[in-house]
This record gives C-alpha cells, structure tokens and sequence, in this order.
C-alpha cells in the first residue's frame, strides 16, 4: 500500500553569498514526500529547514537542483501550496474573514463558494464567533487558528507550516497541536511541518527528518508508525523522542 | 524595481539632477529676464551680496543677535519646560490640576501670541526671547511630561526593593529613564525655538537679526538678501539640529539601536 | 520637589467593580472640578488684579470686558467673518497641499527613480524653516490670497509628502511575502498590501500637515492681512483694545482644536483595526 510521492526534491543546494564569501545553507538535499503523508522536519537553527520550505512553497527561486510537485517543477508560489509562518501575518486592518479570505483572492471559485470557503475553514479552527474580529483582538492562539485556516481556505494537496506554534506559550502549542492532527485526520491534506520542538515533531509526524547545518544537510530520517489519534504518553513516542534528540545533539557535536 | 542594487554614485547623480536644474532655470529666467526684473535676482548676485556681508562683517553681527537671542530662548523655555514636564508627567496631582489648562493654552498657534507680547515686553530684546521661550516650551515640557510619566513601574520598584533613596532614585532610574523623550523634546525645543527666533525677528521688528535682514530686504525689494536670509537661516537650522543629534547620541550611548 | 504618589491617586482597579453608578461619578465629577480649580482661580486673580489696578487697564482688560467683547463681536457677526475667511484659507490650503503631498509621496515611494531624483531636493528644502520662505514669497507673490494659499498648501505638503513616504516604504516585507503566497498581481499588492499598511503613517503626516498648515496661516495673517483672525489679533493691538486680542486668541486656539479633533476622528474612523493605545493622539506641539 504505497501512496504516490507528491514532492520529489532532489540533489537541491541552496548558496547566499554574504560579502566575500559563501554560505551554504542547503547542500544536495534529496527527499521525496508521499501523498496525504504528515512529514516533520526538525533541526537546530541554521540547519536551513526554514529555507528548503520557502523554496518549496516557491517564494525563492534561486537554487540548483530539482523541486518537483505533483509531476510539475516548481516556478513560483502556487494556491495548491498553501504557507502557516511563524507569526501569523494576519493584516492587521482586516477582520478574521476578510483575512482568510485574502487567501481566495486570486481563485478560481465563484463568489459564493468562496464565502462558503471561508465560513467552512473558519469553522474548522473553531473560530466561529471571532469572523468579525480584528487581529488586534485576537491572542496569540487565535490569530494562529486564522492564519492555519486562511492557509487551507484554497484546499491546496500542501499545506506547510514554518515553525507555527513557536512564538505561543506551552500550553497553547500543545492544544492548538493536538488541533493540527485533527484537521489533518479530517482535511487529509499533505503536511510538512518545520519545528525545532522534537515532541511536537514526533508527535505530529508519520516521518520525521532531522536536518544538520553548516551546510544544510539531512541527517537521518525516523518512521513513525503509530497509529491516529496518538497518545503523548505512548513509551513507543517517547523512544523515539530521544533517538531523535540524541541525533539533533550528535549533530550538534560535529 | 532594481533600482535597489544601484551603486550609490548613480542615486548621487540623480539626486543633484534637480538641484542644478533648478538653479540654471533661475539663471535663464534672470538672464532672458522672462519674469518680473526687478524681483529676480541672478544666482551669482546673491554669492556677491553674501561676500559683501562677510566682508564687512555685518553677517555676523546678524547672525550673533539672532543665536544670542535664541540661545537666551531657548535656556529658559527648555528649564522652565523640563521642570514642567517633570511634575505633569510625576505627579497626579498636578497633572488633574494644572493639565488641562496646560493642554488648552497649548492650542494657540505660538505666533498668535506675539502682539500681546509686544504690548506687554515692549518689542525690544524682553519680548523677542520670551516669546523664544514660548516656543521652545510646549515640546520640552510635553516630551519630558511623557517621558517622566512612562517611567515603567518595574523600574521604580526595584529601586524601592533596594531601598534607595529619594534623591538616588531620582538620579539613577528617574533621569535615565526619561532622558530619551526629555532629549526628544530638546531637539524640538531647539527646531521651534530657532523657528521662533525669525518669527520674533519679522514681528517684533526693530533690531538686528537675520529675520530683519529679510525683512528689509523684502522691503527694499531685494532678493538676493532675501535669499541670502534664507540659506543663512536653513544652513544654521541644520547645524543646530546635527549638533544636538551628536550630542544627544552620545549621551544615550546606552540606548540599543531601534530599527 | 518631585512627588512619587499622590494622596490624590484615585483607585483604578481594573477587577473591582465600582460599588454604585453614583460614587463612579462622583470620582468623574471629582476629577473635572479639579481640572477647573486652576482656570477659576487665575479667573479670580486677573478680576482682583483689575479692579485693584495692579496693573494698568490697558495692559490688561478686565475679564467683563473681554467677555463682553466676545459677545459683541458674535453677534455683531465680526467673528465668524473672520473665522469663516482663515477657516476657507486653511482648508483649501491644506486640502490642496496635503493631496500634492499624499501623490508625491507615494509616486516616490512606489519609484525608487523617483525617490532618488526629489527626495535630496526635498531634504534640503525641509532644513529651511517655513517660515523663513516668507519674505521671499510675499516677493513674488504680493500680499494677497495667493500668498495664503500658496504658503499654506506648502505648510502641508512637506510634512505629508515625508510622512506618506515613509509609510510606502515601511511596508513590512512579512505581508509582501503572504501576498506571494496568494499570487498577487502588482496591482493587488499596491491596493491590498502596500496602501493599507502605510495609511497610519499617511494619517501622522496629514495631522502634522494641519497643525503646520493652521499655524502658517496664522503667521501669515500677522504679517499680511486684512481680514482673518491673524489680521484681528492685529487690528486690536493697534487700536490697544486687549480685549479684542484676547477674544481673538482664544478664538486661534479654538479654532485649532477644532481641526485637529476633526481630523482626529476621521482618522479613527480609518484606522478602527488599530488598538486603540497605539494611535496618534495630537498632533505635533504646536
């Protein structure tokens, strides 16, 4: 039972030149994501991981190699790619609607699928009551919420998160994660998230990469195969928490 | 858009494009005498007249009574304002009583005061530099009020848990504190009260100064001493401001850079 | 002597609820009669200093007769004559000179071309207080409306201008970049992104331009009118009737409030996805 791959990403490097010299920040990167597939991707900063996201998403556009999804290289940024940041990057002077439905702007869907859209995936993150709520209003969860729902509001097959949950207090992260697996269940759209919190991670991921910096490099992969809804208690989690750990830190001592 | 990779010589260029072209335009109309003849001047008779008043020394003497006059302003409006400012921003107290009398009178556009002074100072020297003070007051005294006032509380409390006293609290937490805004509003103090100075100088009007430099030469209908006035007055408004800039920056050294 | 609390201090707590509606405004009433405590007394000051004459009555008029003054000259209609000439003066000016200033300001803010080829001029003009540009323009422009007008659309323009730039510019590139995600068009940027973010600056410039603008206007009428409330506050220091200054400045600082707390609303209106801390409470000190 082996799902297609929907993102191959192959032998790609990424340089920045900073005065004199050359930064490597991604070197030959090889990795495919399959379908429907939950993939996390943790490293300690500078490890580049933020950077192969935005390539992936397509807001850089200079890199060597090959960034193919569903069949077609990737050019630019797409609808069927849809972006959580790590602030939310609501705009400020739009309610919670009109911010998601920011997302629709340039779609295809006629005027009142897209109002259905919106009320949908509003819904979804549970944020029914604050449609008409400015940022401003809004804590740090919520804001959160909206920008996870303006990000699925164009159903795209990948939605990826850049460290989303890292500017919120523990408890926040913990709910609004334990929310994240739910719409995955439910949406079954292929997520690939980046965070340097390996429960979060493990607990999230159907595969886990651990990317090593100076030059960005994947280090090793971990399965994750226990079943949905999970447990964070789970002993087979745990185990795996500090395999990968222990890997982050034997990177860490290179 | 990629006007954000031009080396900075080509930005340099384009930015004298306007200048120079304004100043040969002046030119033209002077030489072809394309506009009203006894109003415009060409540019190189105000370089004479400016070398005529350096040489005998009557710029200085202008520009002397103008700084004198503003300097003497300045130092009372800005001491008058900081300890102001000090008591709105400290205490509640004051600020219910004297606040809104304070806010009201501040929405008097500056100048509209000035024929009541002349009745009141005369218009001598005693009129011109109060109303200098004026003018330098209101952004001394409402900097130094915000700054006093936002003082953070934490601040104050550590000093309390240490128990410092009165006077050492003043001095190590309450000064340094509010030291930015209070400098915020110097350099405003001292952009308003050179403003001030040539306001003073063209409606108070006997004496000498820069101001009445230009104002006689708008009587005698002289440009290039109008103009002069103008570069006199633009050229010290800016060295004022760079100075106190510098010394303001080194008096908050410790201040992190913002964005 | 700087005082740390104030025996004053009324309790604001944010968790107790006040025990009735009375004592909530009797605090309220508590705090106005003391904002009027100073004004009354000065009032009662100025009427012993008259009636005593501690100093001479035409330094200083007595405050009847200022008053009286005041209702003289509203219902004769002088007043309004005057304030309807500088208030179509400032409005115009501004009006005209802060929209200049909005276009130039975003025709240099989206151009950095542009930018490069005014803003140095820009720069170097702004160093030269407004007013000294006074003698010069009353040159070429006599002293008539086109003095007023030209100098107050001045006033306004560079503020404006410098203030709209800035907001263009200030753009954070974080909503540049969700705008890509969402494949905007340059038109889409400029009305969905750019605009909207600079609006709070452009506000702190067309407040800033009003204040200089009423303020020019004011100056302008001292030195070169023959009607406004600049040319009353003239005329009665000439005729050495102070009560006709003093209505004439109370009426300059009204006036201005006025405008300022008009823009101030329109502001808010624009800017009601601001919390409410972070907008711009007056415009410039004076």
């Amino acid at each position: 039972m082996s799902t297609p791959e929907i993102i191959q990403i192959r032998k790609v490097s990424k340089r920045y030149r900073v005065k004199s010299e050359t930064l490597r920040v991604l070197d030959g990167l090889n990795l495919a994501v399959r379908q429907g597939e939950f993939l996390s991707i943790v490293g300690a900063s500078g490890c580049g991981k933020s950077t192969l996201l935005r390539l992936l998403v397509g807001l850089e556009r200079d890199y060597e190699g090959e960034i193919v999804v569903k069949g077609a290289p990737v050019t630019g940024t797409s609808l069927d790619r849809g972006l959580v940041f790590q602030e939310h990057r609501l705009f400020p002077w739009l309610t919670v609607e009109q911010n998601v439905a920011v997302a629709l702007e340039n779609s295809s869907l006629s005027p009142r699928e897209k109002r259905q859209s919106v009320k949908e995936h509003i819904e979804l993150v549970g944020l029914g009551a604050f449609a008409a709520a400015y940022p401003h209003q809004l804590s740090g969860g919520m804001a959160q919420r909206a920008a996870i729902a303006r990000g699925l509001a164009n159903r795209p097959s990948i939605l990826l998160l850049d460290e989303p949950f890292g500017a919120l207090d523990a408890l926040t992260r913990t709910r609004l994660q334990n929310e994240l697996q739910q719409i995955w269940q439910k949406e079954k759209v292929t997520m690939i998230l980046v965070t340097h919190d390996v429960e979060e991670a493990v607990y999230l991921g159907d595969r886990v990469v651990v990317m090593e910096p100076r030059p960005g490099r994947i280090r090793k992969s971990f399965s994750v195969d226990v079943p949905h809804p999970r447990d964070r208690r789970d002993p087979v989690l745990k185990s795996i928490n500090d395999d990968v750990r222990s890997e982050i830190l034997g990177a860490d001592a290179n | 858009m990629s006007a954000l990779e031009q080396a900075p010589g080509v930005r340099i260029r384009r930015g004298l494009v306007a200048p120079l072209a304004l100043l040969i335009l002046w030119e033209l109309v002077a030489r072809f005498q394309l506009a009203n003849v006894h109003i415009v001047v060409p540019p190189w008779r105000v370089v004479q007249t400016a070398l005529v008043h350096v040489a005998d020394g009557s710029i200085f003497v202008d520009l002397a009574a103008s700084l004198q006059r503003d300097l003497e302003g300045l130092v009372l409006g800005a001491l008058v304002g900081v300890i102001a400012g000090a008591l709105l921003g400290a205490s509640r107290l004051v600020d219910r009583l004297v606040g809104p009398t304070f806010h009201a009178a501040k929405q008097v556009a500056v100048f509209a005061w000035i024929p009541l002074m002349s009745v009141w100072f005369g218009t001598g020297e005693l009129a011109k530099v109060v109303f200098i003070a004026l003018s330098a007051f209101y952004p001394v005294a409402l900097n130094t009020e915000e700054g006093v006032r936002s003082i953070a509380r934490e601040h104050l409390e550590v000093a309390k848990a240490f128990r410092l006293s009165r006077w050492s609290t003043v001095r190590t937490v309450l000064l340094p504190a509010a030291a930015p805004s209070i400098f915020a509003g110097l350099r405003l103090g001292l952009v308003y009260s050179w403003l001030g100075t040539i306001g003073a100088e063209y409606l108070l009007a006997p004496g000498r100064g820069i101001g009445n430099v230009m104002i006689a030469g708008r009587q005698r209908v002289a440009m290039d001493e109008v103009f002069l006035g103008i570069i006199v007055v633009g050229l010290v408004g800016f060295t004022l401001d760079t100075l106190a800039g510098r010394l303001e920056a080194r008096a908050l050294r410790w201040r992190p850079r913002s964005t | 002597m700087v005082q740390m609390e104030s025996p004053y201090k009324l309790p604001i707590s944010s968790t107790a609820k006040p025990e009735r509606l009375a004592s909530r405004l009797l605090s309220r009433a508590l705090r106005a009669s003391l904002g009027l405590a100073l004004p009354v007394v000065l009032l009662v000051v100025w009427s012993l200093a008259c009636t005593h004459e501690w100093v001479p009555p035409q330094l200083l008029p007595a405050p009847d007769m200022v008053r009286d003054t005041f209702i003289d000259e509203v219902r004769s209609g002088d007043l309004w004559a005057n304030v309807r000439i500088s208030l179509e003066r400032v409005i115009v000016g501004f009006a005209a000179g802060s929209a200049a200033g909005v276009a130039l300001g975003a025709a240099m803010g989206l151009s950095r071309r542009l930018e490069d080829y005014v803003y140095p001029l820009f720069n170097v003009l702004s160093q030269v207080p407004v007013l000294a540009w006074v003698p010069l323009a009353m040159l070429f422009f006599g002293i008539g409306e086109s003095l007023k007008f030209v100098f107050i659309a001045f006033a306004a323009l560079l503020p404006v201008a410098v203030n709209t730039l800035r907001g263009f510019r200030g753009v954070p590139k974080t909503y540049m970049d969700v705008g890509a995600t969402f494949q905007f068009t340059r038109r889409q940027y400029l009305g969905r992104v750019v605009l909207p973010a600079a609006v709070p600056a452009i506000f702190v410039g067309l407040r800033t331009g009003l204040t200089q603008a009423w303020l020019s206007l004011v100056t302008v009428e001292l030195l070169a009118s023959s009607e406004g409330l600049g040319f009353l506050v003239v005329w009665g220091r000439q005729l050495f009737q102070l009560d006709l200054v003093l209505v004439a400045i109370f009426a300059v600082g009204i006036v201005g409030l006025v405008l300022d707390k008009g823009l101030a609303i329109v502001e808010s209106r624009f800017l009601r996805w601001k919390p409410a801390a972070s907008r711009s409470s007056t415009g410039s000190a004076q």
